[in-house]
C-alpha cells in the first residue's frame, strides 16, 4: 500500500476496527502476525474482565475464558466492568436470572 | 544522567502483590499504574510505602501519544496529579497508540515508523510535556507486528523522537529482546545504535513463546536470555534503575524475591530482598 500523506487518523482507526471491530485488515500487513494480536488483546481483556469479576470467571470453570473470548471476539471492548454486565447478559442465561443483588452479593455482573 | 536521584532494583507495585513489594527491605523505587488511582491518589498501602522514603513513579497506559487524535487534556492532567500526589520526580508513558476512530484497541498498539507518525508523537509528547509538573520518559512497546511502511529504522525514530522532545527512554530490555525475537533481528544491534545516555530506567519482565511468536505476557517469569540481554546492556551502560513487572498469575514470595536476586546479579546491582 503506497501511504497518503496525513492520513494517519483514518489507517489506525482501519487497523484498530480490523483488531477488535470485525473490519477488514488493510493492505500489507502480515495477517498470521495480526491475528495473533487479535488474540493476545482478547485474552487480555478476559484477563481483565477476571479481576473485575472474579466470580464469574469461577462459576464458569473449564469453560472460562474460551467462552468469553468466543464472545468478545465479535464485540468491540467496553471497559472491563461493561463487557462483563453485557457478556453475563448475553451468554449466560442461568447466571443472569439471579435477582441483581444476589449476584452483586456474589461479585457477579 | 537519569533524572532519578539514586540507583538501584525496583518492583513494580500491583494491588495484588502489595505485601510482598512492601516487605522488600532495600526497595527504594517502585512504579504504579496512573490508571489504577482514582483522582491520583495512592491507596493506603501505596501511601506508606511513599511515607518510608520509596520513589514510585506513575506509569501511563493511556495517552495513546502516538495517535493521531490529539491527547485528551484530561489523561494528561490526571498523570499530573498522580506525579503530584506521590511527589514523583518523573513520569513515564509509552510510544504506542491505544484508540483510533471512536474505538478502544485495549492494549498498545504499534504506531507506523513514518515521517508522519513521528510528527504526531512530537507534537503529542509536547503537548504533554507542556501540561506535567515533571519530566517524562518514554517507552517503546514490545509489537506482534509492524506497519508495512515503515520509513524509519527503529534506532533513527527513536533517537528523533528524544531528540525533538527532549523526552527521557524508559527502556524494556524484555520489549528489545521480544522485537528482536519476532523480526528476526538483533536485539545487541538496536542497543548498540540507542542513545543510552537518555534512558531515564529500565523495565523488566517475563513472557513466553507461542506458535514462533514470542508474547511479552508480564506473567511468566524472566527468561535467562532477557537476563543475558540485561547483563549485556549493563557491561555497555548500565542504568541507573532497573525494575521487574508482573501484571498477574503472581508467583508465591520467594518466587518472586528469587527472581529479583537473579535480576540483581545480572545487573551487578545490590539485592533487595535481604
Amino acid at each position: 500500500m503506497t501511504p497518503v500523506a496525513g492520513d494517519l487518523a483514518a489507517r489506525q482507526a482501519a487497523l484498530v476496527t480490523a483488531l477488535v471491530g470485525g473490519g477488514e485488515l488493510p493492505d500489507g500487513f502480515d495477517h498470521t502476525r495480526v491475528a495473533a494480536a487479535r488474540r493476545a488483546l482478547l485474552v487480555k481483556r478476559a484477563g481483565d474482565v477476571t479481576k473485575a469479576w472474579p466470580l464469574l470467571a469461577t462459576s464458569l470453570g473449564d469453560a472460562w475464558p474460551e467462552c468469553f473470548i468466543t464472545w468478545a471476539a465479535s464485540h468491540p471492548p467496553r471497559c472491563a466492568q461493561r463487557d462483563g454486565k453485557n457478556f453475563i447478559r448475553q451468554c449466560c442465561p442461568r447466571l443472569a436470572r439471579f435477582r441483581s443483588g444476589h449476584r452483586r452479593w456474589f461479585g457477579l455482573p | 544522567m537519569s533524572p532519578l536521584p539514586w540507583s538501584g532494583l525496583g518492583l513494580g507495585w500491583r494491588a495484588e502483590i502489595s505485601g510482598l513489594v512492601s516487605m522488600l527491605p532495600g526497595l527504594q523505587f517502585s512504579e504504579v499504574i496512573a490508571e489504577s488511582l482514582r483522582g491520583g491518589a495512592p491507596p493506603p498501602a501505596l501511601a506508606i510505602l511513599r511515607e518510608r522514603g520509596v520513589t514510585v513513579i506513575p506509569h501511563g497506559i493511556s495517552l495513546s501519544l502516538g495517535g493521531a487524535e490529539p491527547v485528551a487534556r484530561k489523561r494528561v492532567a490526571h498523570l499530573a496529579a498522580c506525579a503530584q500526589r506521590l511527589r514523583s520526580p518523573l513520569v513515564s508513558e509509552h510510544i504506542a497508540f491505544v484508540r483510533a476512530g471512536g474505538m478502544e484497541a485495549g492494549h498498545l498498539l504499534p504506531v507506523p515508523r513514518s515521517r508522519e507518525a513521528l510528527d504526531v508523537l512530537v507534537r503529542n509528547v509536547r503537548q504533554a510535556q507542556h501540561l506535567l509538573p515533571v519530566p517524562l520518559a518514554l517507552e517503546p512497546i514490545a509489537a506482534l507486528f509492524d506497519w508495512p511502511d515503515d520509513e524509519l529504522s527503529e534506532a533513527d525514530f527513536l533517537a528523533e523522537l528524544l531528540w525533538r522532545t527532549d523526552a527521557w527512554l524508559l527502556l524494556d530490555i524484555a520489549n528489545i529482546y521480544a522485537n528482536a525475537v519476532n523480526r528476526g533481528s538483533d536485539p545487541m544491534e538496536l542497543l548498540e545504535k540507542l542513545p543510552l545516555e537518555r534512558v531515564a530506567y529500565v523495565h523488566v519482565a517475563g513472557g513466553a513463546e507461542h506458535d514462533g511468536l514470542y508474547h511479552d505476557t508480564h506473567t511468566h517469569a524472566t527468561s535467562p536470555a532477557v537476563l543475558q540481554l540485561l547483563a549485556e546492556l549493563c557491561a555497555r551502560h548500565r542504568p541507573r534503575a532497573i525494575m521487574l513487572e508482573r501484571d498477574g498469575a503472581y508467583p508465591p514470595a520467594a518466587e518472586l524475591y528469587a527472581e529479583l536476586d537473579l535480576i540483581a546479579d545480572a545487573a551487578r546491582l545490590t539485592r533487595i530482598t535481604t
